[in-house]
């Protein structure tokens, strides 16, 4: 016990070490407000959590037939949903502490003690915690509107359950690889569910609502998530002690790659080639290859808006919204620009290929990479055809305009990236340009939008859009030129930085 | 090709790290530079390849000045360290990637490949290992076969014997010689191991804290001037110990 408290104090130390206190003091604060923001919402939605649940109509569950507990049944219904999102959104994001008892391994420490802190360990974990936020506050309501029994069965059960996702993802990312096959399958999963239960093929609420009632109506239940708890983490203790050597918990999986030919890109040339290199990079290294998954995700960010009569003939949302479908890639990798590449920048100086060709190959990414999410978001048409055409303009926009703004910036003051470190709540690299790059390419398109609104109205607003992205596009080889001669007059200012990082 | 660098200098603050005012390696030598850490070896060959903008001064191949033109790359192979390497790729999407830049057909470059099996020892092709995951050594190898598959003309090589193993440096050697031997090529290589150096190359460029002290013809007597010169320093002691802030050579 004494040994556990210990490395939890050294723990704690490297946290309080961490390069993240060395950034610039303007960085911090903004990303502790952006968290304190960020977790406000969360507190705001979890107090208004059972107002939203009133108004939610479910078949046959109201206040005359329950009672005080109406609320909670509708909840309940949803729950099962929830936690299977919940460790979709795990599996492809939370880490494994598997590194951390590394430099514990070689001391005379007792091998239980070790696997005990790391399991422990996860409890702190954003994942667990954030979603208190939201119901903590519910957590009161519910002792409010139930006998102290009942609601203690549920909020404990509930409790357990978010630790028991906790401990059963963590055991399915040790004991398999991870895998994109894997997370795409679990969100067909989730799709085919949702889709069974619209279509009343198997009424997957009512189990939810049966399941989870219980926590109040038989409070004893709340055992079943114990012992599911205790299950869960038996399980990762066996598993850990029984392969504690250093080669196997260091999950650094040397990855067997095959080799990738030149493909259909090379029709491009050497800016082809150089784009087919990026997007070996992107596949094989963990953070880009977040950003990419990320970006399929936000394509269906525009079901926020476009169906939602609250923003109806709302443009400026549709235009903010259409901003994230087709560029959500260009603008999160594109920040890094450069900073990918730093721990090859003078092979990027020596070899014998123009800085033009460069911005060129980075633009025929954004550009592949953009018109894609664009097919893929002609589907929107079933919410009108002036939907598309918003979606549309502004992805010309992000092409011929936001495209080049987001070169530049990434290509200024860049940082290193560590590739090997996932994309959550990882703010390594994340500097003022980062931040500075919203206004102009949020902004600016808004801003064009209102003009054109003024003259000619909504329809004359985006198609200004359109105009300003083609004659953008047009100007493409201007554009990159500049890029091109400023990288040059840079360069080694940006190599020196690289190289002490 | 004639490597002329002149009046260079590089200071990183108070410090000085390279100050050699005038130094030409003629067509088709091979050149030696030898010197403790912190010498300025890697400062200079840098500068040379327009990784880093000297404060003054400048180098020249083929006449024309490094800085701010691009043709000597299409002529000029060089291995310096890891930031030379694209981890994230396969050794051979590698070698295929450089030799798509110099316009290298596939077949020539399964010939030239084939060329290196005895200096990859079967350990680099056909692999499955991206070349972040080789180790230090095998990276070596990538790097030097990538800086010799478009026959360059000027070759720049940093260390290249460190991290690799006996048989391979033997090896490496015979390369070298046969380089310079077959096809005149200029080559420019740093190293820490004297034994090596002296046996690749004919003229051996001596630094210390940035200044050229001493330019020699390789002889039989070479080596050992060399050893005795770097006794000599170890037993002095002081001077070595004034490391540059910035400028490992490491």
């Amino acid at each position: 016990m004494k040994n556990l408290l210990r490395i939890t104090r050294i723990e704690m130390m490297e946290s309080l070490r961490s390069p993240i206190w060395h950034r610039r003091v303007l960085v911090n604060i903004f990303l502790v407000l952006t968290f304190l923001y960020l977790a406000g919402n969360l507190l705001v939605l979890g107090v208004f959590l059972d107002d939203i649940f009133v108004k939610i109509p479910v078949d046959g569950i109201d206040y005359k037939t329950y009672g005080t507990s109406f609320v909670l049944r509708k909840l309940d219904r949803f729950l099962l949903y929830y936690f299977f999102i919940d460790l979709i959104l795990r599996y492809f994001m939370q880490k494994l502490p598997a590194m951390a008892i590394q430099p514990y391994l070689h001391l005379p420490l007792r091998r239980s003690t070790l696997v005990h802190f790391m399991l422990v360990k996860t409890i702190w974990s954003p994942f667990n915690l954030l979603q208190f936020l939201i119901f903590i506050p519910f957590f009161f309501e519910v002792f409010e509107n139930l006998s102290f029994g009942q609601a203690l069965g549920w909020t404990s059960g509930f409790t357990l359950m978010v630790f028991v996702i906790n401990y059963g993802l963590l055991y399915l990312k040790r004991t398999s690889d991870v895998d994109t096959r894997v997370y795409l399958g679990m969100l067909a999963v989730l799709a085919l569910l949702i889709v069974s239960d619209w279509y009343d093929w198997v009424d997957f609420q009512h189990i939810s609502a049966l399941l989870f009632n219980g926590l109040f109506l038989h409070p004893w239940t709340a055992l079943v998530p114990a012992l599911l708890l205790v299950g869960a983490y038996l399980m990762n203790y066996q598993y850990i002690r029984k392969n504690m050597y250093l080669s196997r918990l260091s999950k650094t999986k040397r990855s067997e790659v095959s080799y990738v030919g030149s493909g259909v890109l090379s029709y491009f040339g050497l800016v082809g080639r150089l784009t087919e290199l990026e997007f070996k990079f992107i596949w094989r290294n963990k953070r880009p290859k977040s950003v990419l998954m990320i970006t399929v995700l936000f394509l269906a960010y525009g079901l926020l808006v476009f169906p939602n009569p609250q923003y109806d003939g709302n443009y400026y949302m549709y235009i903010l919204f259409s901003i994230i479908i087709t560029g959500m890639f260009m603008m999160n990798y594109g920040q890094y620009l450069l900073g990918w590449e730093g721990s090859h920048f003078d092979h990027i100086l020596a070899r014998n290929v123009s800085f033009r060709d460069y911005y060129m190959s980075k633009f025929l990414l954004f550009a592949i990479v953009s018109a894609a999410a664009m097919i893929l978001g002609i589907p929107y048409v079933y919410f009108g055809w002036e939907i598309l055409a918003v979606v549309f303009c502004v992805f010309l926009f992000n092409l011929g305009v936001n495209s080049h703004i987001v070169m530049f910036f990434g290509s200024m003051n860049p940082k290193k990236i560590d590739l090997s470190q996932g994309t959550v709540f990882n703010w390594q690299g994340v500097g003022a340009a980062q931040f500075l790059l919203v206004i102009p390419v949020m902004g600016f398109p808004v801003g064009i939008y209102a003009l054109g609104a003024l003259i000619y109205g909504p329809v004359g607003g985006y198609i200004f859009l359109g105009i300003l992205g083609i004659l953008g596009l047009a100007g493409t080889r201007f554009w990159i030129g500049l890029l091109a001669s400023w990288l040059k007059r840079q360069r080694y200012e940006i190599a020196d930085d690289f190289r002490n990082q | 090709m004639e490597v002329i660098s002149t009046q260079l200098k590089k200071n990183y603050g108070a410090y000085t790290a390279l100050d050699v005012d005038q130094c030409s390696i003629p067509s088709g030598e091979s050149f030696g530079l030898v010197g403790n850490n912190g010498a300025g070896k890697t400062t200079w060959f840098r500068c040379l390849l327009d990784l880093i903008e000297p404060d003054q001064g400048q180098v020249t191949i083929d006449g024309k000045p490094t800085k701010d033109t691009d043709a000597w790359k299409s002529f000029t192979g060089s291995y310096l360290d890891e930031q030379f390497l694209v981890g994230h790729l396969l050794p051979e999407e590698y070698f295929d990637f450089v030799a798509s830049i110099h316009g290298i057909s596939e077949s020539d470059l399964k010939q030239k490949l084939d060329g290196f099996e005895t200096l990859f020892n079967g350990e680099i092709l056909g692999g499955k290992k991206l070349i972040r995951d080789l180790s230090k050594g095998n990276q070596k190898k990538v790097g030097i076969a990538a800086a010799l598959l478009f026959d360059p003309k000027v070759l720049v090589l940093d260390e290249p014997f460190a991290n690799l193993d006996p048989s391979t440096q033997i090896r490496l050697k015979e390369l070298l010689k046969r380089l310079k031997e077959d096809r005149g090529v200029t080559m420019l290589i740093s190293s820490h191991d004297l034994n090596h150096v002296t046996e690749v190359c004919e003229r051996i460029v001596l630094l210390e804290k940035g200044k050229l002290v001493q330019d020699i013809r390789t002889s039989k007597e070479t080596l050992k001037d060399l050893e005795n010169y770097f006794a000599g320093i170890a037993t002095k002691g002081v001077e070595t110990t004034t490391e540059g802030p910035t400028s490992s050579d490491a």
